[in-house]
């Protein structure tokens, strides 16, 4: 639910990155809060197993600066990406203004991101929610390992509405703020629309 | 279809600070907030100095989806109020609507039947505003709404 404070001039908007376990989706964020300055960000809160993996998600609230005198807050999200955590994913869905996927490009893990979509657009659809109408960007991660699939392939196969389609190397920053940018812009103009 | 929008107003402010306040005052807690059940802190009434109001919100909100998740698999519709009991200090949060939640931070050695009782009160009289917001908007023309910014102006914002 996009929060628009007439009072303090904020529009605040939530962002979920969703994909499969080991994907990139933490890194992603890792990466958000190091390289934003210290006034646009908040805690980064990781609520991870002992053996860091995420157990219920990450949260990071960013500030992208002002349009027309309202200060734009993004409320960034990560949900668990291993299968026995899908309730968990299905809370984190609540009030979503723009899903990122974040894709492995890695051949192996193609069923994963393929199950992951459908388990998006299932959950999705549980909590009132249309994933071909919704603010979407898919992330090709992790394009600097060995044995990945062609962009051209992954796009055929994950691809679900034209959406924009960013590769990246998370840890390394490479296509982590496009990434953030293409979906903040969609939910803005959605916004946009509504107002 | 996209999630829907909830603005709050000069008017709907005021009155939430209001009567938020007042509940502050009466349970002498230490912080008030309402919250979205997305995670947004909306109105805030107290000291949040020493409390990270973004990531508390955030943190309650799933706090509260966890125990709606809980509630479902040992067959109840929900739990709608959460009590977590520190030494100093200790937390109620309760669901407002399905859309929004009270979130209380107070001594911890106050009353919670108290609390209870007057969040139950609280909600109601925050309710009240909401719903008299949704029927203003309904009958009249929009008290204000967000300026239509441009391509032009969103390029700036998000340009690399």
């Amino acid at each position: 639910m996009t929060f628009i404070n007439y009072v303090a001039r904020e529009i605040n908007c939530k962002i979920v990155y969703y994909g499969p376990g080991l994907g990139g989706k933490t890194t992603n964020l890792q990466y958000v809060y190091q390289i934003t300055s210290a006034e646009n960000k908040g805690k980064l809160i990781s609520l991870a197993t002992e053996t860091e993996r995420t157990l219920f998600f990450d949260f990071l609230p960013i500030e992208f600066g002002q349009i027309r005198g309202f200060r734009t807050r993004f409320h960034l999200y990560t949900v668990p990406g291993q299968v026995f955590y899908d309730s968990s994913r299905k809370l984190i869905l609540k009030g979503v203004d723009g899903v990122v996927f974040v894709a492995d490009s890695q051949e192996e893990r193609m069923d994963a991101n393929l199950e992951s979509i459908s388990n998006l657009e299932d959950n999705l659809k549980e909590q009132g929610f249309d994933l071909a109408k919704i603010p979407y960007v898919l992330q090709l991660n992790k394009r600097d390992l060995p044995g990945i699939l062609p962009v051209e392939e992954l796009k055929r196969q994950l691809q679900v509405k034209g959406e924009p389609c960013i590769e990246a190397v998370a840890p390394q920053g490479i296509g982590v703020l496009p990434t953030l940018k293409a979906v903040a812009r969609q939910v803005l103009v959605e916004l946009r629309k509504s107002a | 279809m996209s999630s829907p929008t909830f603005g709050l107003h000069e008017l709907e402010f005021q009155r939430i600070q209001a009567i938020l306040s007042k509940m502050r005052r009466e349970l002498r807690a230490e912080l008030v907030l309402l919250i979205s059940r997305s995670g947004q802190p909306i109105v805030i009434s107290g000291s949040s100095e020493n409390i990270d109001c973004t990531a508390l919100s955030s943190l309650a909100a799933a706090n509260l989806a966890a125990t709606d998740g809980l509630a479902n698999i040992v067959g109840e519709r929900e739990f709608s109020v959460l009590v977590h009991q520190g030494r100093q200090r200790s937390l109620f949060i309760s669901d407002l609507m399905k859309r929004f939640s009270l979130v209380l931070v107070f001594d911890a050695t106050a009353s919670s039947g108290l609390v209870r009782y007057k969040c139950k009160h609280t909600s109601l009289l925050i309710e009240d505003v909401i719903r008299d917001y949704q029927r203003r908007i309904e009958k009249t023309e929009p008290v204000s709404s967000l300026p239509q910014f441009s391509d032009a102006e969103l390029e700036e914002l998000l340009g690399s």
